[in-house]
């Protein structure tokens, strides 16, 4: 088979750090190529050099050589990538929010009227919007997906975005090198299955596809070839059938992961939070009537199928979207949903969207981590006697954040970097610092491991239950991770349609936990 | 946020739905117009035609405003240097003497190719400053208003050649004040003109309005339309999409610099006369405020937002000088009434939009 795609020598670094150092890869037509590393090895810096990424001819471009279809290329811009036939879906998602699923799918390729395309030109030409419409749920349709897709993007939850990130791609005839980044990371074990059969049938049709993805299990299933990047150097590469899963892991690390658990305990102390008939009213991830106790002290798993509300319950205690119902903390009624009151009731909630909501994307390390602590719990003022004039007390706080980035191993040049300028682990790495500041009593953590590679996996989840073993916090993790939440809850709530199905403990099989999430009884 | 099918009824729940809504803005300026009417004592008949004619001489100015809202660049001040660029190409074919449809035509041409130039230019200065545009037009607006009386001022008769005594002050260089457009005045307005009773309809330029209003709904749904969305929506993302968000960004500020040139000269036409250094001044307040006071936000505006919006402001507008005489008696108090509706207008609908935009 033809090379496709072939990179030589290809070098970038930003400002100084080097991102990418000699890589020479190619990718052959009809491949499904996987790329594995760590947070950090220059992944995502492969993907934005290749899709021609604003960011990487600001930053000084690039050295080395690609060629596509045998013809030297240099992109300059996304338009350039997208006219050649480079498709590419974002982990951070490329939807435009006030457009609706329908325009955004078609964005670019538009059905318009024949009539005016004579007339004005196709640029110029009146957009079929019923067309258009008709074209995109077809397409959702293919990915098995019925959706209004005249409901704009930003009313939309986190999954259903990635399926319609998806079909904009699938949706191009045009279509020669797909470059998909983590795209099976927000979607629960089902769904990404799902998605990887329609990639299967894809490549088979001549589509070349390559696939970052932190799901170890899939790489070794769907990828006709595999290569390894750490630290900017590619380490290794395996054909389909010739490796194990623990050979990628070792050699992404450079040394084996242990991975994290709990021991396993009983809880029955008294009630921190209960819910009585909860509603979140978040589109497309609703909760609806839902009762819930929590115990001081425990780890409560929540788990739901894509769209049956695990997401909600955070937002919700965030204030962002209406919630009705009852809701008893430490035996108080909370009144009002909002982040401060709840933020000083000690209730802290870690959102799935990291850049959205998370993080303070301009600003540095330090600055993210101390500020709620410092802005609602006056944690690391300098008092002169008036509240208001108080300086940050540097000193405390870039202890505070030093302390925090050690234990974190967070990767950056120094606690004054700016946020954006981290991999995605080590952004989350930087929220559970933050949350962590405040001493939180509850924590809810949305999608805790999100987009994150095994070892900052580990990490993230042995720093939630040390947390919650030495400073008695209680923590409710919503994912889709199963085998995460099994091994460090102590119980775990399954919802089906917004409600609480039933509550498993996390011994159970994997049957019992496949039944309750499709909402069966069994025997 | 608005959520698809929260569609319970109850009565508060219906008014928190509207009070959150861009009708907002709209009723409550019906409700004053409705009522600055009353106490103005005018006929009905004579707010109508009055209105009717600020409508075909405010509308194109106003539509001039909505695409660069739905790029994202907020409201576009700059719009004067686009009435200026008209004003000077105006100012050029009289000092020429080139009259009649020869006149009105050269008008148009210097006057368009002047305002792509100028937008072309403003469009490079934006896409230096993204997030502050709005600052940045009122400040593109007063730099070019000086440069604009510098060369009327002095320039005329020192390096530029006069050969129309009449538009020149006595002492030989600058140009008058006032210039009448006598060869001009209302030539398309009263085509068409339709009478039923005391209310008048010029028929044909509220086409022309309305063909300027459909050209703009028709700009936004094309594939050109859908990027200015995108862009709107967010930079970065339509960047990765494969736009070229620079390029759109001026594209959409050339646009709207010469739709107000056109704008301009609907307004000079219909009105006649022609105010050298002040008649482009205030363009782009009143018309921001008509576009706002329809429901139209700085993220967010649609053509009938315009349309209601130069109804709606307008009314106010005309009735409220008398409304505020009758009341207090004073005959000055009455065009303070004006400015305090018009900078009014746009403090209220920039506070209750940007409300909404945080839901």
């Amino acid at each position: 088979m033809k090379n496709i795609l072939e990179i030589k020598k290809l070098s970038k670094s930003y400002s100084g750090n080097p991102a990418l150092t000699n890589i020479n890869l190619a990718i052959k037509e009809g491949e499904i190529h996987g790329i594995v590393g760590a947070n950090g090895s220059g992944k995502s810096t492969l993907m934005n050099i290749l899709f021609g990424s604003p960011v990487i001819q600001e930053t000084g471009g690039y050295e080395g050589e690609i060629f596509f279809q045998g013809k030297k290329i240099n992109i300059k811009s996304c338009s350039e990538a997208i006219r050649m036939g480079i498709g590419m879906v974002h982990q951070e998602f490329a939807l435009i929010p006030d457009m609706t699923a329908g325009e955004n799918i078609k964005l670019g390729r538009e059905r318009t009227y024949k009539f005016t395309d004579r007339l004005f030109g196709r640029r110029y030409s009146f957009i079929n919007k019923k067309q258009d419409y008709e074209d995109a749920a077809k397409i959702l349709r293919k990915l098995n997906m019925n959706l209004d897709v005249s409901i704009k993007i930003m009313n939309l939850s986190t999954n259903i975005k990635q399926f319609i990130e998806l079909a904009r791609e699938i949706g191009r005839q045009d279509l020669k090198l797909l470059l998909l980044d983590e795209p099976t990371a927000v979607l629960n074990k089902k769904d990404g299955l799902e998605l990887i059969n329609i990639l299967q049938e894809m490549a088979r049709g001549g589509l070349s596809i390559i696939f970052i993805s932190h799901r170890l299990e899939e790489v070794q299933q769907i990828c006709d070839r595999v290569t390894v990047f750490r630290d900017g150097k590619l380490v290794s590469q395996y054909q389909k059938g010739k490796f194990s899963i623990n050979n990628l892991a070792g050699d992404m690390i450079g040394h084996l992961v242990s991975k994290a658990a709990a021991e396993k305990r009983e809880i029955k102390g008294r009630p921190i939070i209960s819910l009585k008939r909860f509603h979140v009213k978040m589109p497309g991830e609703e909760i609806k009537d839902m009762d819930l106790t929590v115990f001081k002290g425990e780890i409560l798993g929540l788990t739901s199928l894509s769209g049956h509300g695990k997401l909600a319950l955070g937002y919700g205690f965030m204030g962002l979207y209406p919630v009705e119902g009852e809701v008893f903390y430490e035996n108080q009624k909370l009144t009002k949903m909002e982040a401060k009151t709840n933020i000083i009731k000690g209730i802290y909630v870690l959102p799935d969207d990291r850049q959205g909501l998370g993080l303070l994307l301009e600003h540095t390390i330090e600055e993210n981590i101390i500020f709620p602590g410092n802005q609602i719990k006056n944690m690391f003022s300098r008092s002169f006697g008036l509240k208001i004039l108080d300086f940050i007390d540097r000193k405390k706080s870039l202890s505070h954040v030093q302390n925090l980035i050690h234990d974190f191993q967070i990767k950056c040049t120094s606690p004054k970097q700016k946020v954006k300028e981290l991999s995605g682990g080590n952004q989350q790495k930087v929220c559970i610092a933050r949350a962590l500041t405040l001493k939180p009593k509850l924590l809810f953590a949305t999608e805790p491991t999100r987009g994150v590679d095994i070892a900052a996996k580990e990490k993230i989840l042995n720093m939630l239950i040390e947390i919650n073993r030495t400073q008695n916090t209680t923590i409710i993790i919503a994912s889709s991770e199963l085998d995460e939440l099994k091994r460090i809850c102590d119980r775990i709530a399954v919802m089906v349609e917004g409600k609480v199905f039933k509550i498993l403990s996390p011994d159970s099989s994997d049957l019992e936990f496949g039944l309750a999430l499709s909402g069966e009884e069994g025997t | 946020m608005r959520i698809k099918d929260g569609t319970d009824g109850g009565i508060i729940n219906r008014v928190n739905r509207f009070v959150d809504s861009e009708h907002l803005v709209p009723a409550v300026f019906l409700v004053l117009s409705f009522f600055a009417w009353q106490f103005s004592g005018f006929s009905g008949a004579f707010v109508f035609n009055q209105v009717l004619t600020r409508f075909i001489r405010d509308g194109v100015l106003v539509l001039s405003l909505i695409i660069p809202v739905v790029a994202g660049m907020g409201l576009n001040f700059a719009i004067t240097v686009g009435a200026m660029a008209i004003q000077t190409a105006l100012l050029l074919v009289i000092n020429f003497q080139v009259e009649g449809a020869t006149g009105i035509l050269s008008v148009i041409f210097l006057g368009v190719l002047l305002s792509v130039a100028l937008g072309f230019a403003i469009g490079h200065v934006l896409n230096r400053v993204k997030g502050k545009e709005m600052i940045t037009t009122i400040i593109i607006g007063f730099l070019f208003n000086s440069i604009y009386q510098l060369i009327f001022l002095v320039g005329f008769g020192t390096f530029i050649p006069v050969f129309n005594q009449e538009i020149i002050l006595s002492r030989g260089i600058g140009v008058r004040n006032t210039v009448d457009l006598g060869m001009y005045r209302n030539t398309i307005d009263k085509l068409w003109l339709l009478k039923i009773g005391a209310w008048e309809f010029p028929i044909f330029m509220i086409l022309v309005v309305l063909f300027f209003a459909a050209g703009i709904y028709y700009l936004l749904n094309t594939r050109f339309g859908h990027e200015v969305k995108a862009i709107g929506s967010n930079n970065e993302k339509a960047e990765v999409s494969g736009i070229n968000v620079n390029l759109i960004r001026i594209k959409v500020i050339i646009l709207s610099t010469v739709l107000a040139a056109f704008g301009q000269l609907f307004y000079l036409q219909n009105i006649g006369m022609f105010d050298v250094y002040t008649a482009h001044l205030n363009a782009d307040v009143i018309s921001c405020a008509a576009l706002l006071a329809g429901g139209a936000s700085i993220k967010s505006a649609k053509i009938r937002h315009g349309i209601l919006g130069i109804f709606l402001f307008h009314t106010l507008f005309i009735v409220s000088p008398q409304a505020g005489q009758n009341l207090f008696n004073n005959a000055a108090l009455g065009e303070y009434f004006r400015s305090f509706v018009a900078y009014g207008t746009i403090a209220f609908a920039l506070i209750i939009n940007i409300k909404n935009e945080n839901k």
